[in-house]
Formats: structure tokens, C-alpha cells, sequence
């Protein structure tokens, strides 16, 4: 952590970190040159030259695209001619999507058309503001008002038991909301089991997956629900450091977290011998220098270890070999985000709060075709169909066509089974999963076939270049469906992409590479008229 | 006493001490498993993936990084780790230059013996534009740098930094745009390289190679 805040402080004072400036550091430092030529080359926000003043970051990802069409960047880019001082620039999904097409302004999310968002970086206009979505918090707040906070805390330093806080996480069922879904309590138990130290819990509030934007709405929000969860898996495990590490462009969630750890160190929950119970907890907050990638938990902890982001071959698993070498409880912010309530409510009554037999409430963020995008809490087991009428229904007078559950990660499926229950395992069996809980929904009349390719895209945007199925395999992949999307699909593409698929699915290191062709594996599968744009008419 | 574990390796017994990675387990079997970013002076990295076995598990392991575990089966050749180590090579081959510095003069160049190895003659990928500054850099008074024929496994970096602590060489760039660098990606022979060797020893492909083996003085010589 402590070189890379160094060069983020250097790169926000200086506004790059040019080679004369590595240089100095260098020598000041006494890091070789080789190491910051790494980090700088690796991770978004530093650049070798400074930019104009101002700069516009314009989203390229699946929901924008929809919206505003493939071009949007360099529509947006041509209307901002000949103002000086202003740069556009293309990036990967901002978690924005209930606000498409959207931006960033420096870091201020701004949404609208090329000629609004130039109005506003010219300052002719005020800046067209993101609105506030809806985001359902409430539902999992088990507290009245900021006098009850922590509330949860408090009653396990009386007198609570670790061993009861994991024995209620694993019969609530409770599962990683970031995308894997692995059962928490058995996480916060094979930690807490873990011999060795440093011992640390980690918040990945990293949240990138193209749609997903719960994490940010629930950590402006509700943070101390996140920060008491933290406190509470460091008592369990026997930790008295936390990190949270937190996507750069999510500057309101920055400033609500700064509030929220600032308050609940006045109020004695962060510190030394926290309400007189022997227990001590610190509490980080680290700024992630970018990048998709750096939400995979192993490339997490490289970051974290000032290194570049490039995930590590597991096992071992940070459970048992983590940040620093400890071991690290490394739970997502929803999952966080839910357990107080889960704690208050006990396991029964957490799952009754399902139906139909599944259990507890999940965070969805729904963008695309929908009249009322923004971040839903329903209960688990309720059909796909009925979250898009929670979310105002179909927009603009189409017809579902294909919905995609857990974010880019997960393939699309077809309208014909939007009666899939919000479940790990019933949108597994749909073939699809629940990932990170981002419903992407597409109306008739779409390019399911173009959305589809960009979310390849984006995998390869994203790739770390670490491993050679993933570095290589996503490049190629592209630029044979941009060929075939050109109108010259070659001949056994699509035999080629599915042989492609097996070899990055079993040999990338990561979920990146192992999920880069998901998106097209999803189209052969579910929607044989798009299948067959990749398709010559012989094949 | 050490602790160990037993597990069979294409069927054949055997018992290593806890931690023993499949690959060295099997090389004590007599097993040899392809790969190309390991090397026995170094530490394993697991990026190449050319080493990768089936465990039985939902994907095939790296062996070069994959410690041992009791009872494990392990198959190092299945129809299904030949067909994927065939995906790899023709990755690798899409952009590599034929037949490289090293094939064309000492002739030991590891990913074309692997390739020909696993009857890859031809690639179906299509060679992408060059991720580093030059495709050649020459400027180094001893050895010259091919990206084109770099697979970034890594080794080089290893041997400038972890073997001889010389601390030149890194990865520059993130995902396709990654390529080995010198210092501040600057070209070899304006960098603080100290013309050791080592890079060029440890390069498994016509990546690194000494300048007189391709019809360029050494720049030494020429001084003189």
C-alpha cells in the first residue's frame, strides 16, 4: 500500500509521473527504476504525460453502448472540438448503468448527450448530474438511525462466541455476493482456523463488473453496515487489521466511507480496546489505482503488496496464505453489507425472508430495457421476470429478448426463461449463474450479437497479461468476431471459438480468462439466429 | 522427520515431501512435463501454462506451481492436455517470427521443439501489432531483443532480477500491450544493463539471443 499511495500522491500533486519524476523517486526512494516502470504502465490512473485539465471518461461497456450507440465516445469526442483544456477519454464500465450513457467528469458521474456533456465540461451548462437510483437499503439496515449502529457489535463483545457468529453465517446459507459465490461462513471458518500471521480482513469493494453497481449504492448509503461487519470478522478471526479497498472512480462512496470510519472511531467501534473488551481493530481505506482486474482477489492482494496486479495461482487460497502472507478474510461489501441483519435476525429468520424455499435478500443492479434502472433488494427465489417489473418494467415499448443475470461474466439468456428464480444455483442450472447480481436486459429490435462482443471486449480490455490463453486468447478472439461482425465470418469459427473457450476456461489462471468467451459460448447455445451470423451459409 | 504425501502421477506411485510441486514429482518419476516459462534455477511462475495436467478437477492445474496433495491422480498426457497444450502452442506461434533468431542459429529454441513435438505446424490466429515501443531493439552492445518472438514467461525477468540482482528488467504494459522492458521501457543499451547474459541463457525462444549470432558485431569489438 505504502508505495503505490506514494506514487498516487505524486501522480495527483505532479499530475503524471514522467520519466524524469520516476527518476527522482528512484533515487529518493531507493526503489529501482524497473519496479515503478511495473506499476506505472500497469494500473490506469497513472500516466506518463500530463493531460489537459480537464478530462471527460466516457463509458464504452454494454448498458452505455446500448443506449448511445458504439460510437458514443467519438461523437462525444467530435462535439468537444476546438474547446481547449478538455480530453475524452474511453473506459470500462463506471458502475453508472441506470444512468447510460454515462461519464465521468473528472470524478463527478455526469449522464446525457454529446452536446449536454459538452456544455456542461465547457461550463456554458451546470454539469448534467447522474441522479440518485433507487437502491432498496433499508431492507437490510437492522438499525432505526445512526444511535443504534453497531448495535450488532456491541452484543457479541458482551459476551458473544466466535464459533456462533460462523455457526449462524453457515446455516444462513449466506454465499460471496462479488461473483463466485462461495459459502461465507465456511470462508470466515477456514481463516479463523488458519494458523500464522499477519491475519487481516479485507473488504473488495473493487466493484467493476460491467452493470454492477450495488456495492457503491450500498456503501454511500449504508457504510457503517460494511465497517461493523469488518470489525466484527476481525473479532472472529483473530484480526486487528482491516483494509478496504475501494475502486478509484467511486469518489461519493470514498467520502461516505471517510465519514462513517471517522464516526465510528469517535464513537469507540475502531481503535484500541473497543468498548472496554480487550479488543483492538484498525480500519484502512486504499484507493485502487484501477482496473478490472484488481477485483480478483489474489490480484487484490498483490496491489495491496505494492506490486503489480496479476493474480496469483491458487492454492494457495488467501484464506490461508493472503495479504502479507496470513491469512485474509476477503468478503465482497454486500456480503458484508448483510450480515448484521443476518446476525439480528438469525438464520431462520434470514432465509425465511426468501420464498419459495430459497433464502434471504439479494442486491440486484438492473440496467438496459428497463423503465426504472437502479438497484433492487428482493427476495431470493423470485423470478428474473418479476425484478424486471420491480424495475418498472420493459422501456420504450419492447419485448424482452435476452437478459444477462450476474454481469458480464455470466452469458445471456433468452426470454423464455425469465421465470429463473434469483438463486445461485436455479440461474446455474438456466445455465447462466447469479454473479456479482448485475441483471443486463435487452429488448427486441437489439444487437444482441454486437453487446455480446463487447463484453468479450471489455475481457480483453481488462486482461492483465499474465497468463497466455487470457493475454493472447481474448485479443484473438476479438478481432475474429469483429471480422465476422464485418460480415466475413472465416470458416469453422465457431468450432474455433468453442476449442478457443475450452483452453482459456482450463488453463487461464484466473475467472477473467476463464469467462472471457462466456459471453459468445452464451449466444451459440441460447440464440441460434445470432449463432448464425458467426456462421458462413456452408458451414 | 518430513511429512509426505502419496498421490500416482500416469498411474505410477509415488511419495514426495509435503509441498513438492507435480511437476518436480514427476520429473523424479521420470516423467517429463512440457513447459516453457519454468526453470529448475528458479522460482515457478505458472504463466506459460503449457504445463498444465488434469487432477480431475474442474480445470487442468499448472504443475510447475501445483503442490502435491495425498491420494491425488494425476495424468500428464490425456487426450484432453495434449489438445489444450495444442491451443497454446498455436497462441504463441500466431505472431511468432519464422524461425527466430535462436532456431536459425544455435537452433535451441524450446517453443519450436514444442511445437513440433506436439505436430503444430501452422497457427489458425493471425499475428497482432507489436506491443513494445520497437520490434527489434538492437541497441545493446551484446544482445538483441526480438518482441515479436517474446511469449513473456517471464524468465528473463527473473534471472535480471531475482538471480543477479541486477533489477533492470520488469513487464511493461497490462494485457496484450505487455512486453519486457529495461528501467523506465527505455532500449536495452540506454538502460543500466549490465550486459550480463543472463537474460539471454534463460530465454527459452529467439527473444533474447547474442548479437553475433545473428551477423551483428558484438559493439565491444568494434570500439576496439
Amino acid at each position: 500500500m505504502e508505495l503505490l499511495n506514494r506514487l498516487m500522491a505524486v501522480q495527483h500533486r505532479k499530475g503524471a509521473l514522467t520519466d524524469d519524476v520516476l527518476r527522482g523517486l528512484s533515487r529518493e526512494w531507493r526503489v529501482p527504476l524497473y519496479r515503478l516502470e511495473g506499476l506505472r504502465s500497469f494500473y490506469p490512473v497513472f500516466r506518463d504525460q500530463p493531460g489537459a485539465p480537464r478530462r471527460l471518461s466516457v463509458c464504452r461497456d454494454v448498458a452505455c453502448r446500448m443506449a448511445a450507440g458504439p460510437d458514443f465516445a467519438e461523437r462525444v469526442a467530435q462535439a468537444m472540438m476546438g474547446f481547449d483544456g478538455i480530453e475524452v477519454e474511453s473506459v470500462s464500465c463506471l458502475g453508472l448503468c441506470h444512468a447510460a450513457p454515462a461519464a465521468l467528469a473528472g470524478d463527478v458521474p455526469v449522464s446525457g448527450s454529446p452536446e449536454r456533456l459538452r456544455d456542461g465540461m465547457s461550463g456554458r451548462q451546470p454539469q448534467p448530474l447522474v441522479g440518485d437510483p433507487p437502491a432498496g437499503v433499508a431492507a437490510v439496515d437492522p438499525y432505526r438511525g445512526a444511535d443504534g449502529h453497531y448495535g450488532t457489535l456491541v452484543e457479541l463483545l458482551d459476551g458473544g462466541r466466535p464459533e456462533s457468529v460462523i455457526e449462524t453465517l453457515e446455516a444462513s446459507g449466506l454465499r460471496g455476493m462479488g461473483g463466485a459465490g462461495f459459502p461465507t461462513g465456511r470462508k470466515w471458518r477456514f481463516t479463523r482456523a488458519a494458523s500464522g500471521g499477519p491475519r487481516t480482513v479485507v473488504c473488495n469493494a473493487d466493484e467493476s463488473e460491467p452493470g454492477t453497481f450495488k456495492d457503491r449504492l450500498l456503501l454511500e448509503r449504508a457504510p457503517h453496515l460494511v465497517i461493523e461487519a469488518m470489525i466484527i470478522g476481525g473479532w472472529v478471526i483473530g484480526a486487528s487489521h482491516g483494509i478496504i479497498y475501494l475502486r478509484h472512480e467511486y469518489e461519493h462512496a470514498r467520502e461516505a466511507l471517510h465519514k462513517a470510519l471517522e464516526r465510528a472511531r469517535a464513537d469507540g467501534y475502531i481503535g484500541s480496546n473497543i468498548r472496554g473488551s480487550g479488543f483492538d481493530f484498525e480500519l484502512d481505506l486504499f484507493i485502487s489505482p484501477g482496473g478490472y482486474i484488481m477485483g480478483e482477489e489474489t490480484a487484490l492482494l498483490e496491489g495491496l503488496e505494492d506490486r503489480r496486479g496479476e493474480p496469483r495461482n491458487k492454492p494457495p487460497f488467501p484464506t490461508q496464505v493472503g495479504y502479507n502472507g496470513g491469512p485474509t478474510l476477503m468478503n465482497n461489501v454486500e456480503t458484508f453489507a448483510l450480515i448484521p441483519r443476518i446476525l439480528q435476525d438469525g438464520a431462520e429468520g434470514w432465509k425465511a425472508r426468501g420464498r419459495e424455499g430459497y433464502s434471504g435478500l439479494k442486491f440486484l443492479s438492473v440496467s438496459g430495457d428497463v423503465a426504472a434502472p437502479g438497484v433492487y433488494c428482493v427476495p431470493a427465489g423470485t423470478p428474473i421476470r418479476d425484478v424486471i417489473e420491480r424495475a418498472g418494467g420493459m422501456a420504450g415499448g419492447r419485448s424482452l429478448y435476452a437478459f444477462c443475470p450476474g454481469g458480464a461474466s455470466t452469458p445471456f439468456l433468452p426470454a423464455a426463461l425469465a421465470d429463473t428464480p434469483v438463486d445461485f444455483d436455479a440461474l446455474a442450472q438456466a445455465g447462466a449463474g447469479l454473479g456479482s447480481g448485475a441483471l443486463f436486459v435487452v429488448g427486441s429490435g437489439r444487437d444482441l450479437l454486437d453487446l455480446a462482443i463487447q463484453q468479450v471486449r471489455f475481457f480483453r480490455n481488462e486482461s492483465c497479461g499474465k497468463c497466455v490463453p487470457c493475454r493472447t486468447g481474448s485479443a484473438q478472439a476479438v478481432s475474429k468476431l469483429e471480422a465476422a461482425q464485418a460480415g466475413a465470418p472465416e470458416e469453422g469459427l465457431t468450432e474455433l471459438l468453442e476449442a478457443l473457450d475450452e483452453t482459456l476456461v482450463q488453463t487461464s489462471i484466473c475467472g477473467l480468462g476463464q469467462v472471457a468467451l462466456t459471453p459468445i459460448m452464451g449466444l451459440l447455445r441460447h440464440f441460434p439466429d445470432e449463432a448464425a451470423r458467426l456462421r458462413r451459409p456452408h458451414d | 522427520m518430513t511429512d509426505t504425501v502419496s498421490l500416482t502421477i500416469d498411474d505410477q506411485a509415488v511419495e514426495v515431501p509435503v509441498g513438492t510441486t507435480i511437476w518436480d514429482a514427476a520429473r523424479s518419476l521420470g516423467i517429463d512435463i512440457p513447459v516453457l516459462c519454468h526453470s529448475t534455477r528458479m522460482r515457478p511462475v505458472g504463466v506459460c501454462r503449457m504445463c498444465v495436467v488434469d487432477t480431475g478437477v474442474r480445470n487442468l492445474q499448472a504443475s510447475c506451481v501445483r503442490p502435491c496433495e495425498e491420494g491425488m491422480a494425476v495424468y500428464t498426457d490425456s487426450e484432453k492436455v495434449r489438445r489444450n497444450r495444442r491451443m497454446l502452442l498455436e497462441l504463441l506461434l500466431a505472431d511468432y517470427p519464422a524461425p527466430g533468431n535462436r532456431e536459425a542459429t544455435t537452433g535451441d529454441d524450446e517453443l519450436l521443439a514444442l511445437a513440433r513435438d506436439y505436430g503444430v505446424e501452422h497457427s489458425r490466429f493471425q499475428a497482432s501489432a507489436s506491443a513494445a515501443p520497437a520490434p527489434v531493439d538492437d541497441s545493446s552492445p551484446v544482445i538483441v531483443v526480438d518482441h515479436a518472438a517474446c511469449i513473456l514467461c517471464d524468465r528473463c525477468i527473473r534471472g535480471c532480477d531475482e538471480l543477479q540482482h541486477n533489477d533492470v528488467m520488469t513487464r511493461s504494459g497490462k494485457g496484450a500491450a505487455t512486453h519486457i522492458a529495461f528501467d523506465l521501457d527505455v532500449p536495452m543499451g540506454e538502460s543500466t544493463c549490465v550486459a550480463c547474459g543472463e537474460c539471454q541463457a534463460v530465454c527459452p525462444t529467439g527473444a533474447l539471443t547474442n548479437r553475433s549470432l545473428h551477423g551483428l558485431h558484438v559493439l565491444a569489438e568494434d570500439r576496439e
